[in-house]
Order: C-alpha cells, then sequence, then structure tokens
C-alpha cells in the first residue's frame, strides 16, 4: 500500500475520488442493466411500431397497426394471440384458485407439532426446487395415453381413459395440474411464515370468548394474512404470464394452440422474419402486465417496509 | 380437581394429521412413480400397459436384474440413458454457468448495494429507478432483444453468452442495499478514523457482518441458474456449452418415447438427484433463504 502523505499531495487527488467513488460502484450494475433490460425495452417498443411487408424491403413506421392486428381476430396473428392471451389468463387464475387455499392449508397442517415435520415438508416443497423441465418430463410420462400411471388407474377402474396431453379440452387443465403440483410448495412458505408472526395469544383471548376454530380462521387468521395472499397473488400472476418450460415438454402448446402461452409462443415466433412488428408487440404488451404487477408489489411492500423502517 | 376437558381440537388433530400425510404422498407421487419406473426392465411396462401392479412377466429380462417376488428389477436404464447424452459435460457446464454467475454477481452487488445504502450522490433515486427495472421487466421476456444482442457481440454459443445478462442482479443490490443499511453506522466511522479504505471497509465491517444475507442470495441464484431453461437454450447450439435442462429436453424429445420411458424416467433422475440431495442436507437455509427472497 502506498501511503500519500497529505502534504506532498494537497487534497487535490481525494475529492475527486470521494466524488466520482459512488458512481463507480454502481457502474458495472447498471451497465449490465441497459444491456439486458433497458435497451432490449427500447428496441421492442421501437420495432412493435415498425413493419416491412416484404423480407427484403426496409422497415417503415406503422404506428399501432400492429398491435390492432394482434387483437384483430380476422387477422391470421389476431385469431392465435386472442386465445393465447386467454389461455394465459385461464392457466393463471386455475393455478392460484386451487393452489393459494391449498397452500395455506398446508401451511397451517405444517405449523402444528407433528412428528416428521421435516419428512412432510421435504414431500411438499421439493417440486419447487426440481428444474420444470425435470418435473414436466415426469409429468407428461403420468399423462400419456397408453402407458401412463393416470390412465392405468382409469384403466383398472374400467373407466375409459383420457388422452390428456392430446385432447384440446383436456390439455390445458393438465398443464395446470403441473403447475399446481410446482408452486404450491413454494407458496405455502410464505404462509408459514406468516402464521409463525401471528402471536399465540390471540387465539388463545378468542378461545377464551368460545370462538370455534372456524370462528378463529375467518375472522383472525384469514385477515390478518391478507397481506402476505395479496403479495402471493401478484407473484402468482407473474410467473404464470412467464410459463415456458412446462409448455416445451408437455405438447408445445399443442393441439391447436390450446395450451400455447405468451413467453412460450413470443419464443416459438423468434425466428420469424416477417411478423418482427407483430412479435415486438406482442413482448412490449407482456411487459406492461409483468410491469403493472410487480410495480404495485414493490409500492405495496418495499415501500411501507422502508417507512417501517425509517 | 377436575380431569382435564376434552378439547374441541382433539378430533382436528387426527383429521389434520391424515391429511397431511394424504397431500404428502400426492406430491411424492410423480418422484416415487419415476423411480420406479427407472428401475424396471422396459419390456414389462410396455406389455402389460401397468406399471405399478402388474409383475407377471414371465422370463427373466436380459441383461443384469434383480428379483424381488415377481417384479424384477435392473441397472439397465441408468446405463443406457448415461450413454445417450454427454451427462459429465452437461454437469460441468452447469456448475460453470451456476458458478460464473455468481462470482460476478457478488462483487457487482456488493458494490451497488453499498452505494445505494450509504452514500449520498446525485441522481441516486433515478439510478435506484433504473437498478429496479430489471425487477419490474425480467429480462426473461425480452429474449428476442437479447438474442440479437449476444448475436452483435459474438459470443453466441459460448458459456458467456449464457451469464452475461445475470452479472447485474436487481435483486442482490436490494437485498444487500437493506441488510448493509442494518449495519450500524458507528462501526464504519470507527474504521474510518483508522483510516481504513472503501475496500477495507467492505472486508472488515460489511461482508463479514452479512454473511447470511451472502448465503441466502448464493442459494437461490445457484439453484434459479440451475433450473433454467429458456435463455441457455436460445443462446447455444452446440452440447459443449449447453446445460443439464437443455440436454434433458434434448433427451425428452428424441426418445421414442412409446419404447424408452424407463430410461428417460431414468436420466430425468440422473439431472434431478444432486439437487434433491442437496436440498436434504441443507433443508433449513434453503426454506429460509427462498422465504425471504419474495418479501425482501
Amino acid at each position: 500500500m502506498t501511503v500519500v502523505s497529505p502534504a506532498a499531495e494537497p487534497r487535490r487527488g481525494k475529492p475527486w475520488l470521494q466524488r466520482a467513488l459512488p458512481y463507480l460502484l454502481v457502474a458495472p450494475t447498471l451497465i449490465f442493466i441497459t444491456m439486458f433490460t433497458l435497451r432490449p425495452a427500447v428496441q421492442a417498443l421501437w420495432d412493435s411500431a415498425h413493419s416491412r411487408p416484404r423480407a427484403n424491403q426496409p422497415f417503415a413506421y406503422v404506428g399501432s397497426q400492429n398491435y390492432e392486428d394482434l387483437f384483430n381476430e380476422r387477422h391470421f396473428i389476431g385469431r392465435q394471440y386472442v386465445k393465447i392471451l386467454h389461455n394465459t389468463l385461464v392457466f393463471t387464475g386455475g393455478t392460484l384458485v386451487v393452489s393459494l387455499p391449498l397452500a395455506l392449508l398446508l401451511a397451517m397442517l405444517l405449523n402444528r407439532k407433528i412428528r416428521a415435520l421435516g419428512l412432510w415438508r421435504f414431500c411438499v416443497f421439493y417440486p419447487v426446487l426440481l428444474p420444470m423441465i425435470g418435473g414436466a418430463t415426469i409429468w407428461a410420462f403420468l399423462f400419456s395415453d397408453s402407458i401412463g400411471l393416470l390412465n392405468t388407474i382409469l384403466r383398472s377402474f374400467n373407466l375409459g381413459t383420457v388422452p390428456w396431453l392430446l385432447d384440446p379440452d383436456t390439455v390445458l387443465p393438465s398443464v395446470i395440474a403441473v403447475n399446481i403440483w410446482k408452486q404450491t410448495g413454494y407458496f405455502m412458505l410464505f404462509y408459514l411464515a406468516g402464521l409463525q408472526g401471528i402471536p399465540r395469544d390471540i387465539y388463545e383471548a378468542a378461545e377464551l370468548d368460545g370462538a370455534g376454530l372456524f370462528r378463529q380462521f375467518w375472522n383472525l387468521t384469514l385477515p390478518l394474512l391478507r397481506r402476505t395472499t395479496l403479495f402471493l397473488l401478484i407473484i402468482g400472476v407473474t410467473f404464470g404470464f412467464q410459463t415456458v418450460e412446462q409448455l416445451e415438454v408437455m405438447g408445445r402448446g399443442n393441439p391447436a394452440n390450446r395450451s400455447n402461452m405468451l413467453l412460450y409462443y413470443i419464443f416459438q415466433l423468434r425466428n420469424e422474419k416477417l411478423n418482427t412488428g407483430h412479435v415486438a408487440a406482442m413482448t412490449v404488451i407482456l411487459a406492461l402486465i409483468l410491469l403493472i404487477f410487480t410495480s404495485s408489489n414493490f409500492f405495496l411492500f418495499e415501500r411501507g417496509r422502508h417507512d417501517e423502517k425509517a | 380437581m377436575t380431569r382435564r376437558l376434552r378439547r374441541p381440537g382433539d378430533g382436528w388433530r387426527l383429521i389434520g394429521t391424515a391429511l397431511t400425510v394424504a397431500f404428502a404422498l400426492l406430491w411424492l407421487l410423480p418422484l416415487v412413480f419415476s423411480i420406479l419406473m427407472s428401475v424396471r426392465p422396459t419390456r414389462s411396462s410396455i406389455i402389460n400397459g401397468n406399471i405399478f401392479f402388474a409383475c407377471d412377466l414371465e422370463e427373466e429380462p436380459p441383461g443384469p436384474t434383480v428379483g424381488v417376488g415377481p417384479c424384477w428389477f435392473t441397472g439397465d436404464n441408468y446405463a443406457g440413458a448415461w450413454e445417450v447424452a454427454p451427462w459429465p459435460t452437461h454437469y460441468a457446464n452447469s456448475i460453470l454457468f451456476v458458478t460464473g454467475t455468481l462470482i460476478v454477481q457478488i462483487p457487482t452487488t456488493t458494490m451497488a448495494g453499498y452505494a445505494f445504502a450509504r452514500m449520498q450522490f446525485r441522481g441516486r433515486s433515478l439510478l435506484l429507478g433504473l437498478v429496479l427495472l430489471q425487477i419490474m421487466i425480467p429480462s426473461g421476456i425480452l429474449i428476442i432483444q437479447n438474442f440479437a444482442m449476444i448475436r452483435q457481440l459474438g459470443v453466441f454459443d459460448t458459456q458467456l453468452a449464457l451469464m452475461l445478462p445475470y452479472w447485474g442482479s436487481a435483486f442482490g443490490v436490494l437485498l444487500l442495499r437493506q441488510t448493509f443499511r442494518g449495519v450500524p453506522l458507528e462501526l464504519e466511522e470507527a474504521a474510518r478514523m483508522d483510516g481504513a479504505n472503501w475496500l477495507q471497509l467492505m472486508r472488515h465491517v460489511y461482508v463479514p457482518l452479512s454473511i447470511p444475507a451472502y448465503i441466502s442470495f448464493a442459494l437461490i441464484s445457484i439453484s434459479s441458474h440451475w433450473n433454467e431453461f429458456l435463455w441457455p437454450f436460445i443462446v447455444t447450439r452446440s452440447e459443449s456449452v449447453r446445460p443439464l435442462t437443455v440436454g434433458l429436453n434434448k433427451l425428452f424429445h428424441t426418445t421414442d418415447l412409446g419404447a424408452n420411458y424407463n430410461q428417460m424416467m431414468a436420466g430425468t433422475l440422473i439431472v434431478i438427484a444432486p439437487l434433491v440431495v442437496v436440498f436434504l442436507l441443507f433443508q433449513r437455509r434453503f426454506l429460509e433463504s427462498f422465504a425471504q427472497s419474495g418479501l425482501k
């Protein structure tokens, strides 16, 4: 280490470095975020307002035409897009409607003094840690037409078999089931933390007042976990809108795009040369949806936390 | 005095335990099923169309097998799955991907985390807003534009292409910013009095006091990138750089499904086993870190 004596170097170097230091410290992070979030977001915005009629012609400004095409059921891309947007909403809603109450139930079951707690917790939580590709591979097999477990069970009771992933009407519910299996353990973790934050004596007081278990649940547990539920709803929506992996393994959006979803559709169209404007418009819409949900999450929770601290 | 009154919860407790066991078994079923499949001879599952319940294969299948009652078990599927893909390469690639990402993330998030936690400078809120943008628009959805960027940079089909977008981590910056704010300011002042420069301040004060946050961040970063599929799939082409998830996907799509599901399950288990083992070893830490990941 070189020690610069104050007499030899009168104050000039130090304040300069001191003023620049914060910018130097944030620079690496900002450079990567600019390169891979800001720049591509602006690019998608620009691309979504441009189009070219033929592959060798230059891009021309088309205003909101690409967006209008997406929602125009007579346009070839709109016919698919509206269906896929609908699928994504059903998938996200269907997952949350089942997995949130289930997660709360499991959290309440595991928040008691029971034997082999770690084992039960592992059983519910391990899907969270598996790569979705691996989990979906197993499930693709459970759903398999001729030798899958589900159809084997149906057959052994002499019920007809169901072509789970091949039938347009059963493919989306099947994919939702896999998602519930994967995510419930994650949601449960937050409910578990929420439950452990509720003081025990509240329940003792309620019990003295003669409130039964159901009353305690409706009037105490549920309202006290409102923030957790809201938080999980929001991140659940953002997860749902980024679904890709299980679609790649469980039918690639088929049959007839009945299980396709927003991000996977963008991924499928990545090599299209003519519809870059439409694909960019899809990206912008997806980004806006996520932006709304994640920023509401931030303002509802992150803000509150800092106020508490300050 | 009086005998202890029967509490209204006693019946519920029994129902609760039954429910716990039922859900746990239901959730475990896919894993148990895949393990069973992976050790059964290929033919028996096809002939019967009945994997769980029937073991009535008349003759011993070829290859090394172990018979338990009427059932035959074999290690063939694992041997077969091990050969169809270069798993050691995929393993090495996954390990390189997660460590290479984390090793750069730690200094970048530490630096920015400290600046946003403890320094006053012009444009601070604006820059913090820019960082937050990464949480609000996950770079995973900007795949098409980012793929073009990787092409432009000339790093397509390299390990660098996998890691680059993750070297700046808004989540890490926010987590460390919050943690650093909890470090008593007097410690920093004392260190400065002793003539510590910024690096020494980090090394002797902030980093040692924030080890739990670093562990949480490391576990979350490692497990999310280990499981990542879409980005590696898009920016790589050769098996020599592709991670496990992409290798498994290829195995799935190239396996003749009717004929070789047993081998497919063995391959899947080869991929997911290490993560399950690591989770079992560090269960508590994992659960704590994941619980932190959302609410921070």
